[in-house]
């Protein structure tokens, strides 16, 4: 037997002395288990939410009272088949907007908020909001919410608004 | 998402040209008095013209520079004189793209104000009067 032999018999024979077939099961299993846990371990992770343009949410995006609503002016795409953010199927979302400020109460943040508009078929007619703070006299084009903002859209009828968060206010 | 895009653009454009207002402050003026018809990233949109990648085009000449001051959007906003001077110069950063020709010379408060004092009544014939001399001057070289 040569010398390489002697030396795995040798090393062998010591871990089968030294360990267990079950050890070897109970080691593998805690790696596993405990591998898979270590993303559900309780950190911090609503810092993460703090980022700018990231705000805290809460409250009901299908009701009024939802904090970026606070200047709106039309029916909640919430209701409608969309969401506060996007349009409903078989509508076209305006890319000109009416931009205004809402103070957020969950993080106390003032956000900059695109109503974008959704446009293309009639008006859906679910949850007509009109809260319509900051909304300044027509002679203020781009501080009114009462023209129709379904502009650069292939059709003008509108449906439903949209509330988006674009930003972080600058507070002075 | 548009904010993340245009922050490491931002950054990058204040490093190399200096002299803007990193302070946030110009975002936040530019998305509350431009960006609702302008859009975010200066692309327009309809009726709107479009500023990404053509609004430098105006500085190729002094009237072209004055009227960027005098459109109506610019000239009657609610901004401060020194506010609009960052803006606008925010804008050519930002926007202009290889239409900007350097060195630019920013636009300053004390430049724009007598200037936003004759607000243009008329802007789309006066913008294409504008538009096809600078045009012609660029043949003639």
């Amino acid at each position: 037997m040569n010398f390489f032999d002697k030396v795995f018999e040798q090393r062998s024979r010591q871990l089968a002395q030294r360990s267990s077939r079950r050890g070897l099961l109970k080691g593998l299993g805690a790696l596993l288990v405990g591998g898979a846990s270590i993303p559900l371990l309780p950190v911090a992770r609503a810092a993460g939410n703090e980022s700018p343009g990231r705000p805290l949410e809460e409250g009901d995006p299908s009701s009024c009272d939802y904090w970026r609503y606070c200047a709106i002016d039309g029916f909640l795409c919430d209701c409608c088949g969309g969401s506060a953010n996007t349009c409903p199927p078989g509508t076209e979302m305006s890319p000109v907007t009416w931009i205004g400020t809402c103070h957020n109460p969950a993080d106390g943040r003032n956000y900059v908020i695109s109503y974008n508009d959704c446009c293309g078929k009639s008006s859906c007619g679910a949850c007509l909001c009109m809260r319509d703070e900051g909304d300044r006299p027509v002679y203020r084009p781009d501080k009114t919410n009462d023209i129709n903002w379904c502009l650069g859209t292939s059709s003008a009828s509108y449906h439903c608004s949209t509330a988006i968060v674009v930003g972080v206010a600058f507070d002075d | 998402m548009a904010r993340l895009i245009l922050l490491p653009v931002f950054f990058w454009s204040a490093l190399v040209l200096g002299a803007v207002d990193d302070s946030g402050r110009v975002v936040f003026d530019y998305q509350m008095n431009c960006q609702g018809c302008h859009t975010p990233d200066g692309a327009g949109a309809g009726s709107v013209p479009t500023m990404k990648g053509h609004v430098g085009v105006f500085l190729q000449s002094q009237e072209g520079r004055e009227y960027l001051v005098r459109v109506p959007g610019s000239a009657t906003s609610a901004l401060s004189d020194e506010r609009l001077a960052a803006v606008l110069n925010w804008i050519m950063y930002e926007f202009a793209g290889d239409s900007l020709q350097l060195p630019f010379a920013p636009y300053t408060a004390a430049e724009v104000a007598p200037l936003r004092e004759k607000p243009l009544n008329e802007v789309d014939a006066y913008r294409e009067r504008l538009l096809r001399a600078i045009a012609g001057a660029d043949a003639r070289e």
